[in-house]
């Protein structure tokens, strides 16, 4: 008979570079060694109490929970104090909650640490403790200095009475038998009760080189000189009950003690009811009643007195559901969310995303714009009875305005009751590998090489291949020593971050649910658990999230309203417009939503989508999940007729067209998640429950234990049925390939409809869209040199930077009948917003006319001058560039703008300085280099004589050159991207005449991977290849990096420039070679950078 | 290629030739160059070293001129008025410098100027020779200017793109835009204006002479002399906030025999009486005593290895009474031993942080400074944990002992058998896994230790260890490690 034990004081890897294992390995580690229980309590944190419950859940805990003799798990969190001013230090104090009100207790003392403290910090008092103790079961750990814990005690036992226990561990220090003597004789001083543990912090022995590693990584040393700062021994892991009875057979009832101490508490995690913030509803009603009444009365102002039967069932359906789990409240308060945003002044555009377009009610109220009924969308997907976790509603608002919906839910609901999930930042390959490297003493060069070799940064392994690439051997003891560790360490998390824009919301305190932190964001807090833990839990999380895409078509619509074009919303933009579409099937879609990356541009002209559907199915075709699932090709060619359109059917009994039902809208191609689940359903018999199961199997691919499961269910299921088991095989398997990738139709539906407004807009109306575009940067795809040479393609005028003319934005102006766009002060490089206003409000008193003038009115530091001056901003004043620099650049720099002026009116004419005139290639270098764009040539046009002496053809005519033919072409990088498996290499560059798309096979990478990554001007050799579609690639064979021909631009360093030190050619003539004496790096470059994997 | 941390990138600073053939320059980031060139060798930049290097070749460069000041990070300049005719003239005076650091395995450029700063950006930005040096000079790019970065663009944008271009303004122009800083630059470079140059010192020689009038034998009168050399260079030492560390004392005899005698103290020191001693020690440890002779006519002191030694205030009570009386008086007789015996003979102990017993402890030669490392306090009330004698290595017993890790009950050492009374253990030590290959594996991470403090029957204390744990070893062996006093 073994003596029941419980590990109550066991860390996990949520105190951070501390502990060594996952909460979920403490749990079934401790289940296994045959413990009565387990406590899970991190150092000043319970992020990682939800993680330890659903493992402890999964052991069947929640059946055992109750009985005799079940093991048990108790959450709670380590105490860690700061250390007084005055004294000695306060011991750590483990403390576990007995209830539900004790939790709460718990989460307020750690909201306080955390909110006093700066990002990631928790600084606690033995007050603060005191001040909330109730309902908390407290174990010390007995530290060194007894006389110190002996008052400790005292105060403790004051406080909570019968509610202390002192914990006694056998570190193998040496002298534990002594130790546990004089704890014993404390706790009889004290009367409190000894607690045997072995204060783990780590599951099993072997861990021990990992838990140094971190300990490492923590204090910042090698492990060859962490020395004493290691632990001597491997003794802290979870030692089964007899190990723990041996060791404290001299004190056994310090082993009965975890005993009285488990069954003192009767909280767990579950009891953690969750309320719905109570959304206020007009007197007689309740929630329920007044959503329902809100749909209703919309659907019929949408459909009149009579509703199409179709709509009745799904609405009556969804009110069932939602009356059924209780949600009623959680649609009000994202109606609320949202009607706040269209009342807001002026309003913030919005949109729902995501599977909450599947719900018709969601699409009533307003929170999305896709009718579900129209659109035959599968409301499952978003809410269904088995599961029993609240709806997920995303809603996109305008990025530039999301602040202020944030702040309003801060308002609304307070802090207390309001707060952003946490995101749990993982170690990632490449700093895990330098971190790891750097502790095993490796130099930092060798760890960023290998560092260097992970394209991207995802996935949970880093490959023997990759290591191999970069020259290491993985049988090499070093790398395989770094590697194994390496590897563990990468699932571990490594701080919280506060989650993009989920927002959690309670009717209660939220601090009494969870803590509270200050995110690093100035008025944002965030609570302890991401987006898996509040799932868990059934917490509700509204997504406020923000979109470029939404502020940019505001400000379209803002323009055509002042221009007198019309009054648009997101929901009047005439609907199947032909315009639009044709100008999509030609592939014309540079700054519009979702269809304007290299790919979809490809895709285009392929697809020849001609009404809305069909970009809903664009936008979610050229995703990876499809692409790998090899899905796109059999799109394609059912769609252009090249291949019949079939639908495999089941043996007799059942229905032959059922498959038809489920997949007539993509051709019998299985493209969206909902189609999966569907097929599940239809297919193989699942319920709508397992279908979900598989949905989030497919959504988790790493959880790749449990897709197997619904493998063997789905593919016997359809063989079962009378489908042919390769078809089903094959069916599962695209399914598979969706992996994390794949869109919910509803939200393909929602991003699809965005991209045709954006669509339109560039259609119709180019200038308004560009500004637009550029007044909502940072976003999309495209620099500002692309969108406004894209706009020039498509006859908009475009006006250059004047102060005359110019505001902080860009501007429409007119032109004739039509519209022109010019360039606001917004684009010059490090212009701020303040000097704008500034020069606007000088000039609407009248015209400068001379730049002292506008100096003196508008009272403008040099700094801004001179940025005017460098932008070629002060056109209008009759100056040329140069002139006007040196003009004003004469008022010195280092006075005070006040003195400066008054100086400048006395300064007098000076004799003309005689400069030389600016040459149109520096005028165009000057132009990159202070706004990123030119409008008044491209750079490649100055070579271009040169490039033809060569040879070199221009990218016109390498679109123009017939499919096979050889040619060579250069221009300047604007992408480079290695998607996918990394087997290709996707290049991008552009001339004055147009762009050419190369692609480069990964094999041919290698022997010439300087010039593919460093080349800012690139001469690719190649063949054309023209699809019959129209799409022209290149198939690169050669590239040369010259971008030394950029360096003849700018006309400045057609001197020697110098080499800087060391053993060097010792006459360089290497003209383009930036040297260290050059300085800033703006100067250096003439070009913006182009945007690259790496 | 050398790197260096800038911000939070690493960025390349300089390259060798191959590397810059290959597009790589300073100031981009290494990433950037890795993602290029994975095979890149890149080593950390280490200024101090270089500045090291710069100023030994600065010290070098005194023997072609004595006016020398270092251009940190890598130039050196010299002035070679009145000095260039002794090598033949500047042209060849260049050559001859340049062959020199060039076989040094350097790569050198270099160049006369009118001015300092001419002579610089020529070297840097001009080939040498040159014909017309102001030519040359009008024809450097802007950055010999040595601008700011604002100031070098305003020109660049106004299409000033030479020296010559620049300095052909009226001046009254540039000054109104880039300050005086520029204007001096211009002349600076064009030899309007001198600016002074810092030279850099040979480091005075701490030596000390004494001549005599009459040739001295007594050994009294050499002490004395001694004594009064040993005052000189105290007051100068003083001054300088400084200690000596070696000291030579050359006896030049008067037949033009010499004697070197040569001590080293452990901690700088300047205190006349001290080293006096130690000089007394090391006569006395001579195989041939000093034999004067005819007796000697000069005696020179030179003193090495100087480090910065604060003043002490003396004391009223004079040195018994003084605090640190007790180290004082350790450091000297671990100087006149070290002296006496040779230095490798006295050791101390320098603590190592370690939990391995034998390598908590490093053996140093005594005069050595000790290590930073301070031995742990041990805690008040408890008994030492560890014992005073270490064995090297652990001498093998034959215990009895309880399965698994209760203690010794008997054991025999060196034939004799030993009753264990008392015990206290185990202190369990396990091995250092990252000093093992593959030992971040369970199986391969190295034996553990579990420690025993023992008490036999006759009072005399132990300290014995089991190699290994039963569940890493089957039958572990036991060693005794050391002796409790």
């Amino acid at each position: 008979m073994t003596m029941p034990f419980s590990e109550l004081v066991s860390a996990s890897n949520y105190s951070f570079l501390r502990g060594a294992s996952h909460p979920a390995e403490m749990v079934t580690c401790a289940h296994a060694l045959g413990m009565a229980g387990i406590g899970i309590a991190d150092r000043n944190t319970v992020a990682g109490v939800v993680r330890a419950h659903m493992a402890w859940k999964e052991l069947g805990g929640k059946e055992l929970g109750g009985a005799q003799g079940s093991f048990r798990l108790i959450v709670g969190a380590r105490l860690v104090f700061a250390p007084p001013e005055t004294g000695t230090a306060t011991p750590d104090i483990i403390a576990y909650p007995a209830t539900r009100h004790g939790w709460g207790r718990l989460t307020r003392l750690l909201s306080l640490g955390n909110r006093r403290a700066t990002k990631g910090d928790c600084i606690l008092h033995l007050d603060d403790l005191l001040a909330h103790a109730e309902d908390l079961l407290l174990i010390v750990m007995g530290g060194d200095a007894m006389g110190g814990d002996a008052a400790v005690l005292e105060r403790l036992v004051h406080a909570r009475p019968g509610a202390v226990w002192l914990a006694a561990s056998m570190p193998r220090g040496g002298a534990d038998a002594r130790r546990l003597a004089q704890l014993q004789a404390l706790s009889q001083a004290s009367g409190v009760a000894l607690l045997a543990t072995n204060d783990a912090l780590y599951a099993a022995p072997d861990v021990r080189p990992l838990h140094d590693i971190i300990t490492c990584i923590r204090e910042g040393v090698t492990i060859h000189a962490a020395g004493k700062r290691l632990l001597a021994n491997a003794e802290r892991h979870l030692k089964p009950p007899t190990e723990m009875a041996r060791l404290f057979r001299s004190c056994p009832q310090a082993i009965d003690a975890t005993g009285d101490f488990l069954s003192r508490i009767s909280f767990t995690l579950d009891d953690l009811r969750y309320e719905y913030p109570h959304e206020p509803v007009p007197d007689g009603w309740d929630a329920q009643g007044w959503l329902e009444h809100m749909v209703m009365a919309e659907a019929h102002r949408r459909h009149g007195a009579t509703l199409p039967a179709a709509l009745s069932t799904v609405i009556a359906e969804e009110f069932r559901l939602i009356r059924l789990k209780n949600y009623a409240c959680y649609f009000l308060t994202v109606h609320d969310i949202v009607r706040f945003a269209r009342q807001a002044d002026p309003p913030i555009l919005c949109q729902g995303r995501g599977s909450a377009a599947n719900s018709v009610v969601c699409y009533l109220l307003g929170i999305t714009s896709v009718d579900p009924v129209a659109h035959k969308l599968l409301f499952s997907r978003f809410l269904s009875e088995a599961r029993n976790e609240p709806p997920d509603i995303d809603v996109d608002f305008e990025h530039e305005r999301r602040e202020e919906v944030m702040q309003y839910i801060y308002r609304r609901y307070g802090r207390e009751r309001a707060g952003i999930a946490a995101t749990v930042i993982h170690y990632r390959p490449r700093s895990t590998l330098r971190e790891v490297g750097k502790v095993l003493g490796l130099s930092e060069d060798v760890t960023s090489r290998l560092a260097g070799t992970i394209w991207g940064n995802w996935g949970n392994d880093v490959p023997e291949t990759r290591m191999k690439e970069a020259g290491f051997d993985p049988a090499n003891p070093a790398i395989a020593r770094l590697k194994y560790l390496t590897d563990q360490l990468l699932s571990f998390p490594r701080h919280l971050s506060q989650h993009v824009g989920g927002f959690v919301l309670t009717e209660g305190r939220l601090d009494e649910l969870v803590p509270i932190h200050n995110a690093a964001m100035a008025d944002r807090t965030f609570i302890e658990w991401d987006k898996d833990d509040i799932d868990a839990l059934g917490l509700m999380k509204v997504d406020v999230l923000a979109l470029g895409m939404l502020t940019a078509i505001r400000k379209s619509f803002n323009l055509l309203r002042a221009q007198g074009l019309g009054d648009y919303t997101l929901q009047n933009v005439p609907l199947e417009d032909a315009a639009t579409y044709a100008m999509l099937q030609k592939g014309d879609s540079i700054g519009t939503f979702q269809v304007e990356s290299r790919a979809q541009i490809n895709m285009l002209p392929r697809m020849k989508p001609a009404c809305l559907y069909d970009l809903v199915i664009q936008v979610a075709i050229v995703r990876p999940g499809p692409i790998q699932g090899g899905m796109v090709h059999p799109y394609l060619r059912r769609r252009n007729g090249e291949e019949v359109v079939e639908y495999p059917s089941p043996a007799p009994p059942h229905d032959p067209d059922e498959l038809r039902e489920v997949l007539e809208k993509t051709l019998g191609v299985p493209l969206f998640q909902e189609q999966a689940m569907k097929l599940a359903i239809v297919a193989a018999a699942f319920t709508p429950a397992e279908a979900d199961g598989l949905r989030r199997a497919m959504a988790t691919f790493r959880n790749m234990g449990t897709i197997h499961r619904y493998q063997t269910q789905m593919i016997e299921g359809m063989v079962v049925r009378g489908y042919k088991r390769d078809f089903a095989e094959r069916c599962f398997e695209q399914i598979k390939g969706f992996g994390e990738y794949g869109f919910p139709e509803s939200h393909a539906q929602a991003f699809g409809w965005l991209a045709y407004v954006s669509s339109w807009l560039k259609c119709h109306h180019p200038a308004i869209f560009t500004c637009a575009l550029l007044n909502a940067q940072p976003m999309g795809f495209y620099a500002p040199a692309q969108l406004v040479r894209d706009a020039q393609e498509h006859g908009v005028e475009l006006r250059a930077i004047d102060v005359g003319a110019s505001d902080w934005d860009n501007g429409i102006e007119p032109a004739g009948s039509t519209l022109a766009l010019r360039l606001g002060l917004r684009q010059i490089d490090g212009f701020r917003e303040s000097w704008a206003k500034t020069i606007m409000a000088a000039r609407a008193s009248g015209p400068f006319a001379t730049i002292e003038e506008l100096a003196r009115r508008a009272a403008i530091p040099p700094a801004a001058l001179r940025k005017l001056g460098d932008a070629d901003g002060f056109g209008g004043l009759a100056h040329s560039r140069r002139d006007a620099l040196w003009e004003v650049q004469r008022t010195p720099p280092d006075q005070l703008p006040l003195f400066a002026f008054a100086k400048a009116a006395e300064l007098g004419r000076e004799t003309d300085a005689q400069l030389p005139a600016m040459p149109l290639a520096e005028e165009v270098t000057a132009d990159y280099q202070t706004t990123r764009l030119s409008l008044k040539a491209h750079p490649m046009q100055f070579l271009r004589a040169a490039l033809a002496g060569e040879g070199i053809i221009s990218c016109a005519e390498a679109n123009m050159a017939p499919d096979g033919r050889k040619i060579r072409t250069a221009g300047i990088v604007l992408i480079r991207q290695r998607p996918g498996k990394g087997n290709a290499v996707f290049i991008t560059i552009e001339d004055e005449s147009g762009v050419v798309n190369a692609l480069l096979w990964a094999r041919d990478m290698e022997h010439q991977r300087a010039a593919v990554m460093g080349a800012r001007l690139m001469l690719i050799e190649g063949e054309i290849q023209r699809s019959k579609e129209g799409v022209v690639h290149l198939m690169a064979k050669r590239i040369t990096d010259r971008s030394a021909m950029l360096g003849r631009l700018s006309g400045y360093d057609t001197m020697k420039t110098p080499l800087t030190r060391g053993d060097e050619v010792h006459h360089p003539h290497s003209h383009s070679q930036p040297a260290r004496h050059h300085g800033h790096p703006r100067n250096l470059r003439i070009l913006p950078p182009s945007r690259d994997f790496h | 290629m050398l790197y260096a941390k800038s911000g939070n990138a690493l960025r390349l600073t300089s390259g060798d030739a191959q590397a810059v053939r290959a597009g790589l320059c300073a100031g981009m980031s290494l990433a950037d160059a890795r993602a290029r060139f994975p095979h890149l060798i890149a080593v950390e930049q280490d200024s101090a070293a270089d500045s090291g290097w710069l100023a030994r070749l600065g010290q070098d460069c005194l023997g072609y001129t004595p006016q020398v000041t270092l251009l940190p990070p890598d130039a050196i300049g010299m002035d070679i008025t009145g000095s260039a005719h002794l090598f033949g003239g500047e042209l060849a005076m260049v050559d001859m410098v340049l062959d020199r650091f060039n076989d040094m395995g350097m790569t050198t450029r270099a160049a006369c100027g009118i001015t300092p700063e001419a002579a610089a950006a020529l070297a840097r930005y001009a080939d040498w020779p040159m014909g017309d040096e102001a030519a040359a000079i009008r024809g450097l790019p802007l950055d010999a200017l040595g601008l700011d970065d604002a100031a070098r663009r305003g020109l660049q944008r106004a299409g000033l793109t030479s020296v010559g271009a620049v300095a052909s303004r009226p001046m009254a122009a540039i000054a109104a835009r880039f300050g005086m800083a520029a204007v001096d630059a211009i002349e600076r470079l064009t030899g309007l204006e001198r600016a002074p140059m810092t030279a850099i010192k040979p480091p005075a020689p701490l030596h000390f002479t004494r001549r005599f009038a009459e040739p001295v034998t007594h050994q009294s009168a050499i002490a004395r002399s001694l004594l009064a050399l040993l005052q000189d260079a105290a007051c100068v030492l003083e001054k300088r906030g400084q200690g000596g560390r070696r000291f030579r004392l050359t006896l030049l005899r008067s037949d033009g025999a010499r004697h070197r005698l040569d001590i080293a103290t452990s901690a700088p020191t300047r205190d006349p009486a001290l080293v006096l001693r130690l000089f007394d020690e090391r006569i006395a440890t001579l195989a041939d005593p000093l034999d004067p002779g005819f007796g000697y006519d000069q005696m020179q002191l030179a003193i090495g290895a100087v480090e910065g030694l604060v003043s002490v205030q003396a004391t009223f009570v004079g040195e018994e009474g003084a605090q640190d009386g007790g180290e004082q008086a350790i450091a000297e007789l671990i100087d006149r031993l070290s002296t006496r015996l040779g230095p490798d003979c006295i050791q101390r102990l320098a603590p190592q942080d370690s939990h391995i017993p034998e390598q908590a402890q490093l053996a140093l030669p005594a005069s050595t400074n000790p290590a930073p490392l301070r031995w742990p306090a041990p805690p008040i009330g408890e008994p030492p944990l560890r014992p005073l004698f270490l064995f090297d290595p652990p001498q093998r017993i034959e215990v009895i002992a309880e399965v698994p890790d209760g203690p010794p009950h008997r054991f025999r050492w060196r034939r004799g058998l030993h009753e264990v009374r008392l015990y206290e253990g185990p202190e369990r030590i396990a091995g250092e896994w990252w000093r093992r290959r593959g030992g971040e594996q369970a199986a391969k991470a190295g034996l553990t230790r579990d420690y025993y403090r023992i008490e036999d029957m006759r009072g005399r204390r132990f300290w014995l260890f089991r190699h290994g744990l039963y569940a890493e070893k089957p039958d572990p062996r036991w060693y005794l490690h050391g002796l409790f006093a």
